[in-house]
């Protein structure tokens, strides 16, 4: 067995020469993604087609099949970039890859029919870096995603790495990593903010022994997939940063704590581990500079809670997820009451760049209070869902429409929800005049008053701060007319409860109680007293819950009343939900824009939908339980929801105007 | 460590850094409410009833926990300002609409003005303060009790909600819990009779009123220290820091004159009879038993209750269980029948059920007893004169009227009969000690074929042994009752005193001596003195009687193979004279 | 619950060789628990009292650890396994109607298993592939693009026991 330690700087640089030498010689790397999204969709299948069919062609020395972590385009998986040209493969499937083989990788010609197509101008785009939804990112952190193999160091050695790490080691004192980093203005990526040289500062000045240091991988936010896609593109990125950090704070134990649910980030980050090992890396005495530091990786059990510090810790610690008081910060004591340093996953990526490229690079990047990228995962009610790594700075609006690709099928953006669940707070277009006007009725502006659209602030962890909302972990999630925010703020109270360790009164009880009165409320049971109430209680929770999961936890419900109390007002006074959402306010009624396609019909689990073919549909309002199985399908948008007992009207009026029509397109294709 | 001024309320004081506010605020004498906190424990701070509004005097403010949140040079605390008093209001609303409104929460709701809170009042007994769960781990060590689930479902419970293997029993849990959701109860039926303990039963306590010296002392068979190193609480309140956990008895030598031997009786076992049934079935009681669970003190509060819990509906009396008893105690116990009667009497006072006393002999001997017996028959009470001969589980058609059967000759009528009864009473004998015969080797005294101590003569010294010095009192000497037993304690007390005025005893004439010049060491006569007269003198190398001891019966004088020890006025010229006159008449 | 002697011996032996493999370490714990339950299918009373045992841990705290976290069961889960994404991405694309017609069809609401066993179905809060939502898995493969329909397929194909096609490759 070859020995593969890396002993000394010089031996890393001997090895990335080497690696460079032999990849270059020409070969096409088909680079197939295979992130938990794209696998999802499909990729490994398209994997093993292209291994065939380059086999069968014969060209195995000239081209290389190389699996990498996430590209970020997840709507347009799997996809397949040929590198180093760059040419950009959506929505491939196994049938596809003989084509790409024979014509591309052969002949050089693109299959048209699998390139991108630009929805506005609807032009192909050939290359990966010209498509509008990459063409703003700048993928500082992620990029390396789309190049490498997670599972081979040899990929993350030929691309620079561990140079940072060698540079820190062994030309720069603790202190002057600690400095470096201060310098640079990283903030902590997970949401809280906290600029990150001042907490090394703080760790290694604490008295203790041993000191910890921790990566808080419990990506608990729904609709946050960033952290995950880090760790299962790029670990070492993750490896190295923890490796420099510990040297800085002078710690010898490292962990990363991740979620339960990401089993292919645990896969990779054990192999990344045990390759650091075998490299030296890893363990004692690292590139001969004296230091040792290992990791250990750990799982969360399934708790949303696990992701506040103290609660990471006592799990850690093989105790239940109940935090503690924060009055005694954990760099002072934290895991097993000693100095812990916990950053998160994409805070501690950023590291190795920072140091490799140095602070004056990086804070010239980002704005003057937030420095460097963030990545975003949108999701939700936009084109473009996927991972996005952007210059802090940039405004929503550039995110949404200009990278995200606005909202899809015609439909009208309301409102985007950042921060997850605890703290979440919403970003609406508050010139709309609705919002206009909820603002006014809350008391928070004049009528006369002009305001800036917060779709136009800059993204930066001050600016949205300032008016009371936040950039959060990097969840974005779109939501369109079709989203009541009643129902989002009982969604979340709903998540919070379940989630909640039960530990401190004011987080048990308080959200139990604002549940049955959102609850009350979307039934139509509500009371303007309620509107008072949900204030109240959220006051109460804010000032005193144990943790932030009870002390942001109103945030989405005073978020809601903020923007939208009219919605609110309507539930409660008229008993209606205007965005159609909340059952017991709702009837589905199927209007004269029904194709008869037939599809509704066997979704509806009460059998209430009658119609032949190529006639119009009716729902019967008796039977129907409002499930929304029929609203989801319709691909004609015939499916009205409307107030509660408005259904046969619509149904009546649509009996008139029905007419069979020969061909009918389906609306705003997406 | 170093010291900080801090204010609470207006009121300056100064405090050691890092200490809690609560702390300080106890000092100043201002209270702040709390649910969940305990002094020597460490802060939970889950019920969030102790927040308080912190200040630095400039512009930062913030809501914190009274329990634990450390002070620090400068700090201005506000305990009741509007934003806080909403605050523990509104949490303690919330609680309520869970919880039932225990006395605890009860004097909440008063305290801050609460009488009708808004989401109703539950039913729930447990507020979740967790102290039940960090005694047992923090403090007992025992680690019997956990939170289980999450959120709304979180509770408390033992794993598996199944009996808990690690729970020591100790009962802090339900010493502590606020509520009484954590209750101790008995395992399997309420009352255990043989299991009712008179006075406390902590751990650590004062035995009895008149124990000296008159402080606690802790049962090492149920302090929680003993058992798990843990708790230790004691030694954390006490003021003088007087506990000390590794105290061992001691040994003392001490000179003494004169000596009243008091060793009490001891309670005869009636489960060797087996007729009787002793042990085999509920509701069979000795006659100690039956008096500890009359004691005010008693777990029962007094009240005369069986097994299940219930009153009994009738009850059976039976005399000389183990006296007068040819094959157990030949004597009579003396006290029997009138604490037996006095059972009848307290039954009739206490209950409504049916006495019946069956006896052989009423030995009514002293002051007040035979009117008393008369009384007793007054009072509805079934006197029948046969023993007990057999108690049986009664049949399933008499267990109307009782559980348990006693089966008697009633010599009066001439008739067997079957009594059904709820609950009988043996009046058991008193018998001798068991060490008894221990402690008269000890003192140098002697035990009769009944087991008692043996007075010097039955008559005329009743209170002296044949060892001079060492007195009786009491029913070591005989079965007696209290004012006997006085009346001897006295006498016994009266002659050592006497004793000791005199500083000298007399001795009996007759004693045997020991002729030093013709003792060979040999040490035979040591170990044969029932009286361990004899010592040997190591310097000298012979051995010595101590005259004092010394009975004269002979046995050294005729061991000694010597002829070195003569007896006095039982010499062997003395004796031959006595036998040659004998002989010749 | 007491075991025969047989089963005993073979759950210690199974539960010795999981602790060891974490060398008892009390931040593995949950790993070890979750190594458990992959093998059982739950997690057994007797396992957890003797994973106590092994790593000097009160009874009384891995029973904690097993009720509080999510991913622990301590009745036996169904032969199939279906978990919902309703995370917020998810749930803005209704994943709330798969989740409703999911528990009528089955007749067991989320958390719970089917009175034969064959099937559980819990929720989950998110699974980190927004672009297919609503999607859920089954036994570890995902489904995305979730619609009644395709779950009346797949429900089916479940009660027929034949294998369900699967639109990705399984993650674990």
């Amino acid at each position: 067995m070859t020995n593969h330690k890396l002993n000394t700087p010089e031996d890393l640089n001997r090895l990335r020469d080497l690696l460079a030498k032999q990849r270059e010689n020409g070969r096409t790397i088909i680079t197939v993604c295979a992130g938990t999204g794209c696998l999802a969709c499909g990729s490994e299948p398209v994997t093993a087609a292209f291994r065939k069919a380059i086999k069968e062609a014969g060209l195995e020395d000239k081209v290389e099949i190389r699996t990498t972590g996430c590209h970020g385009f997840c709507e347009r998986g799997p996809l397949v970039v040929l590198r180093p040209e760059g040419t950009f493969y959506q929505r491939v499937k196994p049938a596809d890859t003989k084509a790409i083989v024979e014509q591309t990788i052969k002949n050089g010609q693109l299959v048209k029919k699998l390139l991108y197509r630009d929805p506005q101008t609807k032009e192909i785009i050939e290359k990966e870096e010209d498509i509008p939804f990459y063409r703003k990112q700048m993928r500082l952190v992620f990029g390396k995603n789309g190049y490498m193999d997670p599972t081979s160091i040899n990929d993350y050695i030929a691309l620079g790495g561990y140079q940072a790490l060698a540079k820190a080691l062994l030309t720069m004192t603790p202190e002057q990593t600690i400095d470096e980093v201060s310098k640079s203005g990283l903030r902590g990526r997970g949401g809280g903010g906290y600029p990150a040289g001042r907490k090394w500062a703080s760790c290694r000045r604490a008295k203790g022994e041993p000191k910890y240091v921790i990566c808080n991988a419990d990506e608990g936010d729904p609709g946050a997939f960033m952290d995950r896609s880090l760790l299962e593109g790029n670990p070492h990125a993750v490896i190295e940063g923890m490796i420099i950090g510990a040297y800085a704070i002078g710690s010898c134990n490292g962990y990363v704590y991740v979620r339960n649910e990401y089993p292919l980030a645990v896969k990779n980050l054990n192999i990344a581990i045990a390759a650091a090992r075998e490299h030296g890396l890893l363990g004692d005495n690292i590139f001969g500079s004296g230091f040792h530091f290992d990791i250990d990786v750990s799982r969360g059990g399934g708790a949303f809670v696990c992701g506040e510090s103290t609660a990471l810790m006592a799990s850690l610690e093989g105790k239940i997820g109940e935090p503690r008081a924060k009055y005694i910060h954990t760099i002072d004591a934290g895991l097993w009451d000693k100095p812990s340093n916990l950053n998160n996953v994409e805070t501690w990526a950023n590291i190795p760049l920072i140091i490799e490229k140095g602070a004056d690079w990086y804070s010239s990047i980002g704005t003057a209070g937030s420095k460097g990228t963030k990545v975003f995962a949108l999701t939700g009610r936009v084109n473009n869902t996927g991972l996005v790594e952007v210059p802090m700075g940039i405004t929503l609006r550039e995110i949404l429409y200009d990278i995200g690709g606005g909202v899809p099928r015609g439909k009208r953006f309301k409102a985007v929800q950042t921060g997850g669940p605890s703290g979440g707070t919403l970003i609406v277009e508050t010139r709309d005049s609705k919002v206009h006007d909820s603002l006014v009725a809350h008391g928070d502006i004049k009528k006369e008053d002009e305001v800036v659209s917060l779709l136009d602030l800059p993204v930066d962890f001050d600016e949205l701060t300032k008016v009371g909302s936040m950039m959060g972990s990097g969840g974005m999630i779109v939501m369109d007319q079709d989203s009541c925010m009643v129902d989002v703020a009982k969604y979340f109270l709903n998540f919070l409860q379940e989630e909640s360790c039960g530990k401190c009164l004011p987080c048990r009880e308080g959200l139990r109680i604002m549940l049955e009165i959102l609850t009350r409320i979307s039934d139509g049971k509500g009371e303007m007293k309620d509107i008072d109430t949900l204030e109240e209680i959220s006051q109460v929770m804010i000032d005193t819950s144990l943790c932030q999961l009870g002390g942001s936890a109103p945030n989405p419900v005073l978020s809601t009343i903020r923007y939208f109390r009219q919605e609110y007002i309507a539930h409660i006074v008229e008993k209606r939900c205007p965005a159609g959402v909340c059952k017991a306010l709702v009837s589905h009624a199927i209007d004269e824009t029904c194709t008869g396609c037939h599809i509704c019909h066997s979704a509806c689990p009460t059998n209430a939908i009658y119609g032949e073919t190529k006639t119009l549909h009716i729902i019967d309002q008796e039977k129907c339980i409002q499930c929304g199985a029929c609203y989801q399908l319709c691909k004609f948008d015939s499916v009205k929801r409307v107030k509660r007992g408005e259904g046969d009207r619509i149904q009546r009026i649509a009996k008139e105007k029905w007419q069979p029509l020969a061909k009918k397109q389906p609306a705003a294709a997406a | 460590m170093a010291q900080v001024s801090i204010t609470i309320d207006g009121q300056s004081i100064e405090v050691e850094e890092g200490s809690y506010v609560l702390q300080a605020a106890e000092q100043l004498g201002i209270r702040i409410p709390t649910l969940c906190y305990y002094a020597h424990m460490a802060p939970y701070a889950a019920c969030r009833i102790c927040v308080v509004e912190a200040w630095d005097g400039k512009g930062w403010t913030k809501i914190v926990t009274a329990c634990n949140y450390p002070v620090w040079d400068g700090l201005q605390i506000f305990t009741d300002t509007p934003r806080v008093i909403s605050a523990r209001r509104l949490n303690l609303e919330m609680l309520l609409s869970r919880c039932a409104p225990a006395p605890v929460l009860q004097q909440l709701m008063d305290e801050l003005g609460i009488t009708e809170p808004r989401w109703g009042i539950g039913t729930d007994t447990c507020i979740m303060c967790g102290l039940c769960v960090r005694m047992c781990d923090e403090v007992v060590g025992a680690h019997a009790l956990s939170f289980s689930n999450r959120g709304i479902d979180r509770e408390v419970s033992t794993p598996f909600k199944l009996e808990s293997e690690d729970c020591i029993l100790c009962g802090a849990c339900a010493r502590y819990c606020p509520t009484g959701h954590i209750r101790m109860t008995d395992r399997d039926n309420p009352i255990l009779h043989s299991e009712l303990i008179l006075g406390p039963n902590a751990a650590i306590s004062i035995p009895f009123r008149q124990a000296i010296p008159n402080v606690p002392r802790i049962d090492p068979d149920y302090c929680i220290h003993m058992a798990t190193d843990g708790c230790m609480l004691c030694s954390k309140v006490c003021p003088k820091e007087c506990i000390n956990y590794e105290e061992k008895d001691e040994f003392e030598e001490l000179e003494i004159g004169a000596v009243i031997v008091a060793t009490g009786f001891q309670d005869f076992d009636p489960t060797p009879m087996h007729p009787f049934g002793y042990g085999k079935y509920p509701n069979v009681l000795s006659a100690l038993e039956f008096e500890q669970m009359n004691n005010a003190a008693s777990p029962t509060g007094g009240r005369i209750l069986m097994e299940n819990g219930e009153e009994p509906r009738s009850i059976a009396i039976l005399h000389c269980i183990g006296s007068r008893d040819e094959n157990q105690h030949k004597y009579c116990s003396r006290v029997c029948c009138m604490y037996a009667l006095k059972f009848a009497h307290l039954v009739k006072e206490k209950t409504n059920a049916e006495v019946y006393q069956l006896y052989i002999d009423m030995r009514t001997f002293g002051k007040g007893y035979e009117e008393f017996y008369q009384r007793i028959l007054t009072e509805g009470v079934n006197v029948i004169r046969g023993k007990g001969a057999e108690i049986v589980p009664a049949l399933p058609e008499q267990s109307g009227e009782g559980n348990l059967l006693v089966r008697c000759e009633d010599t009066l009528i001439g008739k067997f009969r079957e009594i059904p009864v709820d609950m009988v009473i043996l009046c058991t004998a008193l018998e001798a000690r068991s060490d008894a015969e221990d402690i008269a080797r000890k003192f140098n005294i002697s035990t009769g074929a009944d087991g008692w101590f043996i007075e010097a003569h039955p008559k005329l010294a009743p209170v002296s042994t044949t060892t001079e010095g060492v007195f009786l009192a009491g029913a070591c000497q005989g079965p007696k009752d209290i004012p006997d037993s006085v009346a001897q304690g006295t006498a016994a007390a009266a002659h050592a005193i006497r004793l000791c005025n005199m500083g000298e005893i007399m001795m009996d004439a007759a004693y045997a001596e020991i002729q030093e010049e013709f003792c060979s060491g040999c040490r035979i006569c040591n170990g044969l003195c029932p009286y361990n007269a004899i010592t040997f003198e190591e310097e000298k190398k012979v051995s010595e009687i101590n005259p004092a001891l010394c009975k004269a019966c002979g046995t050294c004088v005729a061991a000694c193979p010597s002829g070195a020890i003569k007896a006095r006025h039982f010499t062997d010229e003395q004796i031959y004279a006595q036998i040659e006159g004998i002989l010749a008449s | 619950m007491s075991l025969p002697m047989e089963a005993r011996n073979e759950l210690e032996q199974v539960i010795t060789t999981i602790v060891d493999r974490y060398q008892a370490k009390p931040t593995a714990l949950i790993m070890a628990l979750q190594d458990i339950q992959r093998q059982y299918n739950y997690l057994p009373m007797e396992a957890l009292r003797m994973v106590a045992k092994k790593m000097s841990l009160p009874v009384a705290q891995l029973y904690g650890v097993a009720t509080f976290f999510k991913a622990f069961s301590l009745t036996p889960k169904g032969k199939n396994h279906i978990c919902v994404c309703t995370g917020t991405a998810c749930h803005v694309r209704q994943a709330s109607v798969i989740v409703d017609n999911l528990a009528r069809a089955l007749g067991i609401e989320p958390g719970e298993t089917t009175p034969d066993g064959e099937i559980s179905f819990e929720t989950v809060n998110c699974l980190g592939a927004c672009a297919l939502g609503p999607l859920l898995t089954l036994n570890g493969t995902y489904h995305g693009n979730m619609t009644v329909p395709k779950l009346n397929k797949i429900l089916d194909k479940l009660r027929a026991k034949e294998p369900v096609e699967e639109i990705a490759e399984e993650v674990e």
